[in-house]
């Protein structure tokens, strides 16, 4: 029986994986390790870390990181002002439904944001800093108290708020005539 | 806070103010009427004489010339003659035989109009008021075949009969009457002219002459009197003077209507009849039927008619000798009957209308030719309401029996109706043309509610609920009729196909009129064709006319003030029925402590209060030397005010000065073009506001109105070396303070006495020139007064009533300078000194409205609707939307596509259910 053909090129080309060598000339970028090194370093200093990792911060400095982040969070309202002014300056003060929705946006931000003031703040509450998370809060009402403020102004200017004497010009009545006259044609 | 929303409505919809095509013919109505038709001025008469066509002439009593077409009713042509609206003036109409022409006589205006189009031909002066008018038929020989010439017969100073020239009108010649006689009437013969002249003996009793003229050159060619001694005591009892050749007699009788006299004029020889009463009473009034045309056989029908019942005899006249003959009776029919003559070749027919039969014989013999039942139950003929008064006729004739008759009947209603072989083709409601003063009432089912509910309220509460329960309970009966409409409700609602007889928005209100001849007449307002009833509410004597003034009382109840009787009376205004003033409460119950009358009496305006010791005295305006009361224009009692205060554009208020004893007094001085304007408190009597216009032209109309606190007026400017002659309107308003967010002196005070206070208004003013002059001024009224406002003028030179808005004529619109922010805000804009009708203004878009006198408006439920109602000789109706309709959907609203949409979306929505529910099933089940 004769041996066997040997196989074709294509399946020893198939077979056999090509030369890991780069195909061009040039040499790896600074910094790039080809994965295959990666895969065999990793696997040898699998337990020893290279580099140190950070050490964890001190309680004291994570409250302080959450108070300043709380700070934030607190004036973010205030920071939306002008450009929340600008768009209502923009919108007119006709009655559209647009301007409507705007407005109606503007009052049902801050109500809400105040009705959720202790979940939004409940993340940044920490043991010791009770009395700065309150002036933190206080502040966040306020900012959103100036937001209501655009808003009624905003209003205001589209003429919905009960101001002039027209608005209760139907609660007057009329002067009733003690006497009356009745033509009687003759 | 609803104010705002209706002034955004108000402002948002000011400028869409005009009459919409679609609603045009359907929402207004319009009854061009004649007035009532004269006996001896209507006949049928064909305009070409080659066709068989022919069209019913009349002229009025209101003096209105028109042609009416047999089939339909429809007005072809008509002329208003004179304005003066004197019903006793003698009006006279004549047709020459196959002319395109008739001539009419008023006053002292000779007309000739052709007869197919109503155009004018020529116009004759006469020197003073006529007294008769005839076409001459001449037979000259020459057979001319031009127009006829015409003979005219006036009184006055100097009395004289003319002739004028049938086709320019231009006098051939006058014959002067100079003996002093009284001229009667003027008759033709084919070779001569007669004029019958009434003769005053010293005994006090009339005398026939009989001057006899020559008709080429009107000489006079003889001349006799008839020996009436003793028997004529006024020219009343003189029946008939005949026109012409057919009917050459002159017929008189006694006092006592026991004889008849009649004499052939041009002979001497007197023929007697006695008058048979036929053992009945003795006839009230004697009238003779003629025909007119001189070619007819000279036959003549004497028309008795007693109390209770009419006959009449037939005459035959041989003009040759002069004989008379009486040739047959008509027998003696119980009721009233009316009797015409009509004509056809050189036979005479008489037709007698009666309330059940239509009868035609030939004046030949006393065979009945035709005989027709009058078949129709809904006319007032057959009901027994209405008989008939006079009637004008028209046969035709196959062979020896008569086929059809047309007879155009007035009936004591004053319907005018027209029978065809004796059922009815038409009526026309002549009587409206009338009118003297009419009013709105409530239908009698919303009057009963209104009754009932205010019982309710007035009552305890346990009554007052075993009272609804029954109303509730009185009402299910009531559900079967409503749920067996309901079906054909719907299609008229989806279709469009007109009202279903409901009246939820209150449009279908009664109007009730008097009319000059004492009648009152009630239409609705829904549904204007048909005169819902009328009846005689007083006796007048002839020529007397009815000054009735017309008000609503209550709800459903309206009150007639006349000058006869001194208390007024009552009506039910959907039945007529009379009721006693006792049944009656008033809807006009203000708690006020103090009530007083304001009374024009012999040209002085008084105010007065009633007191334990009679009526005491407590202003009265004083007139200047020479100066009179034009008009007295008072501030509507049910005047509701919306809002007390005008909303400026900053959205301050401008308080308006509301009173409701606010009367506008027009005054004149005599021997001076001078017109003076007063705003009068009427409980005080104090001027608040006064203005006075030199140089007016005092026979143009002066209108002048006053609604909630502004009044207009406008008068006619004579021209002056600046300006010209032109008609000019002022509108004023009335202010507390006229700066804003002030409410004046009283400030904020709930009550005020006219008596103890004297505030002054504060007034704006602005005069607009406008294009013609206004005859009379009326206001729009609404439920509440929140839609705004719209002046109605009438236009009496272009036959036009316009509906001017509100805001055009505020007199806050800026003068010498553009309107700012907020005034443009209000929707003032710049004043201009010339105030043009907008064509979209006029309300009677393309109809023509003849001689209105008046307009009155009432509220409907609707807030944003008014009614509105014009008499005087048409009668014109229609619905006002100043403000849009804005609560109510418009004819464009397609309730089709929108039941369709709603239908379509069911459908979508039962078909996509179960896939959604599918779907969400799925979603659960299935990860993916």
């Amino acid at each position: 029986m004769a041996p066997p053909p040997p196989p074709p090129q294509w399946v020893l080309d198939l077979n056999s994986t090509p030369p890991a060598q780069s195909r061009f000339s040039l040499p790896d970028p600074p910094g790039y390790t080809p994965q295959t090194a990666l895969q065999s370093k990793s696997s040898k200093s699998k337990s020893q870390p290279q580099t140190v990792s950070r050490k964890p911060p001190t309680p004291e400095e994570t409250a302080t990181l959450k108070l300043k982040k709380a700070w934030e969070i607190a004036l973010a309202p205030a920071k939306q002002l002008p450009m929340n002014a600008i768009g209502m300056y923009m919108t007119g003060n006709s009655l559209q439904i647009f301007s409507i929705m705007m407005v109606f946006m503007l009052f049902k931000g801050p109500v809400q944001a105040v009705l959720g003031i202790n979940q939004t703040f409940a993340r940044f509450e920490t043991e010791g800093k009770k009395e700065e998370m309150l002036w933190v809060k206080l502040a966040f009402v306020g900012c959103n108290m100036l937001a209501l403020a655009l808003g009624i102004w905003k209003v205001n200017g589209m003429g919905l708020l009960p101001t002039t004497r027209s608005d209760w010009l139907a609660w007057e009545t009329e002067r009733v005539p003690l006497e009356r006259a009745y033509f009687r044609p003759s | 806070m609803l104010l705002p929303i209706y002034a955004a409505v108000v402002l948002l919809l000011r400028p869409a103010l005009a009459v919409f095509a679609d609603e045009a013919w359907t929402v207004d109505y319009h009854h061009a009427l004649l007035g009532l038709p004269k006996q001896s001025t209507t006949f049928f008469h064909r305009p070409d004489p080659n066709s068989r066509a022919s069209l019913i002439y009349t002229l009025s009593e209101q003096g209105v010339i028109g042609a009416v077409n047999p089939r339909d009713g429809a007005v072809v042509w008509r002329h208003l003659l004179n304005s003066t609206n004197d019903a006793s003036q003698p009006s006279f109409l004549r047709a020459g035989d196959a002319q395109d022409a008739v001539v009419s006589g008023l006053g002292g205006q000779v007309t000739a109009f052709s007869a197919a189009d109503g155009r004018v031909d020529w116009q004759h002066i006469a020197p003073d008021a006529l007294v008769d008018l005839e076409i001459l038929e001449l037979e000259d020989g020459r057979g001319t075949p031009g127009a006829k010439d015409t003979l005219c017969m006036s009184a006055g100073q100097h009395p004289s009969v003319q002739r004028l020239d049938g086709a320019t009108g231009a006098v051939k010649w006058e014959h002067k009457i100079e003996s002093g006689d009284m001229p009667y009437q003027v008759s033709a013969s084919t070779t001569e002219v007669f004029a019958i002249l009434l003769h005053k003996t010293v005994l006090g009793y009339v005398k026939i002459n009989v001057v006899t003229l020559d008709p080429v050159t009107g000489r006079k060619t003889d001349e006799y009197t008839l020996s009436s001694e003793n028997e004529l005591a006024t020219a009343a009892t003189i029946v008939a003077v005949g026109a012409n050749s057919a009917s050459p007699i002159i017929a008189w009788t006694d006092s006592a209507y026991k004889t008849l006299r009649i004499n052939v004029i041009g002979k001497k020889a007197i023929v007697d009849f006695p008058i048979n009463t036929l053992g009945g009473r003795p006839p009230q009034r004697v009238a003779l039927h003629a025909p007119y045309l001189t070619t007819s056989l000279a036959h003549f029908l004497v028309h008795y008619q007693s109390l209770d019942a009419d006959w009449a005899e037939v005459y035959h006249v041989d003009v040759k000798n002069g004989r008379i003959e009486k040739a047959y009776d008509l027998p003696k029919i119980e009721g009233r009957s009316s009797f015409s003559t009509s004509t056809n070749g050189a036979n005479v027919y008489f037709t007698r209308v009666t309330k059940d039969h239509v009868f035609t014989v030939a004046s030949t013999s006393h065979g009945i030719l035709g005989r027709w039942n009058v078949d129709s139950t809904t006319s007032s003929l057959t009901d027994g309401t209405a008989r008939p008064v006079h009637a004008a006729s028209e046969v035709s004739v196959k062979g020896e029996s008569v086929s059809a008759v047309r007879s155009a009947v007035l009936l004591s209603s004053g319907e005018w109706l027209l029978l065809r072989d004796g059922s009815p083709q038409w009526t026309r409601p002549e009587i409206l043309a009338g009118t003297v003063s009419a009013a709105f009432a409530l239908p009698s089912e919303v009057s009963d509610l209104v009754n009932e509910l205010q019982e309710e309220a007035h009552s305890n509460p346990v009554s007052a609920y075993v009272h609804r329960i029954t109303r509730h309970i009185g009402d299910i009966q009531k559900l079967p009729l409503l749920l067996a409409a309901l079906p054909q409700r719907f299609v008229h609602g989806f279709l469009g196909t007109g009202s279903d007889g409901s009246d939820t928005f209150g449009f279908h209100k009664i109007i009730v009129s008097a009319t000059s001849d004492g009648h009152l007449v009630a239409v609705n307002a829904g549904r204007p064709s048909d005169v819902l009833w009328s009846s005689a509410a007083v006796i007048l004597s002839s020529g007397q006319v009815w000054n009735a003034r017309v008000e609503s009382a209550a709800p459903g109840i309206v009150r007639v003030l006349d000058d006869i009787s001194p208390m007024p009376t009552f009506f039910n205004a959907s039945t007529g029925a009379a009721i006693g003033e006792d049944e009656v409460t008033s809807d006009a119950a203000l708690p006020t402590s103090v009530e007083v009358d304001f009374t024009l009496k012999d040209g002085q305006l008084y105010g007065t209060t009633a007191s334990q010791s009679g009526h005491n005295e407590l202003w009265h305006f004083g007139l200047q030397k020479g100066e009179t009361i034009l008009s007295l224009t008072p501030r509507p009692v049910n005047d509701p005010v919306a809002s007390i205060g005008k909303v400026l554009g900053d959205r301050k208020v401008l308080y308006k000065y509301l009173n409701p004893n606010l009367a506008l007094l027009a005054t004149t001085y005599a021997g001076q073009s001078r017109l003076s304007i007063y705003v009068l408190n009427t409980v005080s009597g104090a001027i608040l506001y006064s203005n006075s216009h030199q140089n007016i032209d005092l026979a143009a109309p002066i209108a002048a109105t006053l609604s909630e606190n502004w009044f207009a007026y406008s008068y006619t400017a004579e021209s002056t070396s600046t300006a010209p002659k032109g008609h000019q309107l002022v509108v004023g308003e009335l202010f507390e303070s006229l700066t804003s967010n002030d409410r004046g002196l009283l400030n904020a005070a709930t009550n005020v006495s006219s008596l103890a206070s004297s505030t002054q208004p504060l007034t704006l003013t602005q005069t607009y020139h406008i294009p013609e002059s206004i005859s009379k001024m009326s206001v729009t009224q609404t439920r509440q007064g929140i839609t705004s406002r719209q002046l109605l003028a009438v236009l009496a030179d272009s036959n036009a009533i316009v509906g001017i808005p509100r805001g055009v004529i505020d007199p806050r619109r800026p003068v010498n300078r553009e309107p700012t922010k907020d005034e443009q805000m209000e929707g003032l804009f710049r004043y201009t000194p010339v105030l043009d009708f907008d064509p979209k203004w006029y309300l009677n878009h393309r109809r023509e409205i003849l001689g209105v006198k008046d307009v009155i408006t009432s509220p409907a439920i609707l807030e944003s609707t008014s009614l509105v109602y014009a008499y005087g000789l048409d009668v014109f109706g229609t619905r006002l939307n100043p403000s849009f309709n804005f609560d109510m959907l418009g004819k464009d609203f397609n309730k089709f596509q929108m039941l369709a949409t709603v239908a379509a979306l069911a459908v979508a929505t039962f078909v996509v259910a179960p896939l959604v529910q599918r779907k969400q099933i799925n979603q659960r089940w299935q990860f993916a």
